[in-house]
């Protein structure tokens, strides 16, 4: 009897010993340039957010197009082209807007327009021409890119940086260090 | 409460001639016993009786004194000389609840001293008073009979494997396994039950803050490590991460800290056990003195 108690004792002691589970510490958000570091991205990076997206057939994806510095940079840039590939065989471009960090954020109207090859392959720019404000500091949200859905399968987008570009006020180039795609899964 | 007391002179053995020891057998009795003259005469039928009620409230001090074997010797000696004896053997018999004391004291009117004293606890059986008496009276005069032994052993069980005792050690480890400290309590040992409970208590407290802590910890990681890779606003990102990372530094102390106290909670309580079961009731393993054939000069 006494027995039996002492290891319903030691049982309940074992499992709240190890009911109190450890939980990994896994931080990898493409906008945290620690997380990109970690993985050996280094800013400042071209980045896609979210890094990866379930969706079904004939819904909208939204991909938000990130440049990421690093905390306590304090480079400025002044224009940017980015050329992306997406999966065309899974997803078809639907249209491209400004993301938050060069409109509101900045309260300023860059010029924003971009090119597609009718295939797969999408070319952004953006300049501030403003006198007013005619450069931008940190990490941001350039562009929304919107897909729509065709088919199924799992497929990623990414940056071509041998095409990519930043500039400083000065047009000078800013050093693309690091760029990191984002998976697309279609149900 | 009233006081008997009985002088019996003792006078040797008939057989042995008047070379045999004799003895002045005094008995003090806070209740009365019936029958005792004729059980000591009937149990020593070799031996010649004298009875006088004569001398009252002798030797009931004796404990009083520092060294209780040489206190009296000069009334020993006297007592000694007027009736001619050489030893006195003193039995008080006091009664408490369902148990007695006989208190056996035998002085050498010699030299006036305390040279043998035992002192029984017994609990009552049929003629217990009477036979234990006559069972040291027997042990200083050197005779014993089988059937006083028998009598006495008639208060214990045949089979003490069939003995069914109100309190058992097992029963006080099983309490401390429910309640730390009750088992000691159950024991009457009220210290150990007060320190077990409160050390028991201690650890679980310690053990559940932690835990709760942890518990804390947890949900706010999960709940800052959402947030964190739900937004993309890099302030955001900054401020959730610092966030879920300190959390996370807490859930690892406060995991290791609640491990470390269930570990010596479960130490505690189990050891708890094990002593409220080594300290438990036990019954008197000293219910009788065993019988020795001979005589032990009593220390002090």
């Amino acid at each position: 009897m006494k027995i039996i108690n002492d290891y319903k004792i030691l049982g309940i002691i074992v499992f709240i010993a190890f009911s109190c589970k450890l939980y990994k510490k896994e931080f990898d958000n493409p906008v945290d340039y620690k997380a990109n570091s970690d993985l050996g991205i280094n800013a400042p990076a071209l980045v896609f957010y979210p890094k990866t997206q379930t969706i079904n057939v004939n819904e909208t994806l939204i991909v938000e197009s990130v440049i990421v510095f690093h905390e306590d940079s304090i480079q400025a840039f002044s224009g940017a082209h980015l050329r992306v590939h997406f999966p065309n065989q899974l997803i078809k471009l639907d249209t491209i807007v400004p993301g938050l960090f060069i409109t509101d954020t900045s309260q300023s109207n860059p010029l924003f327009t971009y090119t597609f090859d009718g295939n797969n392959m999408i070319d952004i720019y953006t300049y501030f021409l403003s006198e007013s404000k005619y450069f931008i500091e940190g990490t941001g949200h350039i562009a929304d890119i919107i897909f729509t859905a065709l088919e199924g399968g799992v497929d990623s987008l990414y940056y071509d940086l041998d095409y990519c570009e930043i500039i400083n006020v000065y047009d000078d180039e800013i050093s693309i260090l690091g760029k990191r795609g984002a998976e697309v899964k279609i149900d | 409460m009233q006081n008997y007391i009985w002088f019996i002179l003792l006078i040797s053995c008939l057989f042995s001639m008047s070379q045999e020891p004799t003895y002045l057998v005094l008995n003090h009795f806070d209740q009365e016993i019936p029958e005792a003259e004729k059980s000591l005469i009937k149990s020593f039928n070799n031996s010649k009786f004298e009875f006088n009620e004569s001398i009252k409230n002798i030797f009931l001090d004796l404990d009083d004194f520092d060294n209780p074997a040489s206190s009296h010797m000069d009334i020993i000696k006297e007592l000694g000389a007027e009736h001619k004896v050489n030893f006195i053997l003193l039995n008080k018999i006091e009664h408490n609840d369902d148990r007695f004391v006989l208190d056996g004291l035998l002085f050498n009117t010699r030299s006036g001293g305390l040279i043998h004293r035992r002192k029984i606890d017994l609990k009552q059986y049929l003629n217990g008073q009477i036979n234990e008496l006559i069972m040291w009276v027997g042990n200083t005069l050197g005779v014993q009979q089988k059937d006083w032994q028998e009598n006495r052993e008639s208060i214990l069980f045949s089979d003490p494997e069939e003995i069914e005792y109100e309190k058992t050690p097992m029963g006080a480890a099983i309490r401390s396994l429910i309640v730390p400290g009750w088992g000691q309590a159950y024991s009457n040992k009220k210290v150990s039950s007060k320190v077990w409970f409160g050390v028991e208590a201690s650890l679980s407290l310690a053990f559940i803050l932690s835990y709760y802590n942890y518990d804390i910890s947890v949900t706010n990681f999960l709940k800052n490590s959402n947030s964190y890779n739900t937004t993309d606003d890099e302030k955001l990102v900054s401020k959730y991460r610092s966030e879920a990372e300190s959390d996370w530094t807490n859930h690892i102390k406060y995991s290791r800290l609640a491990i470390a106290l269930a570990s010596a909670t479960g130490t505690g309580w189990v050891s708890n056990s094990i002593h409220a079961w080594v300290f438990g009731p036990r019954p008197y393993t000293n219910i009788y003195q065993e019988w020795g054939s001979s005589s032990k000069l009593e220390e002090g």
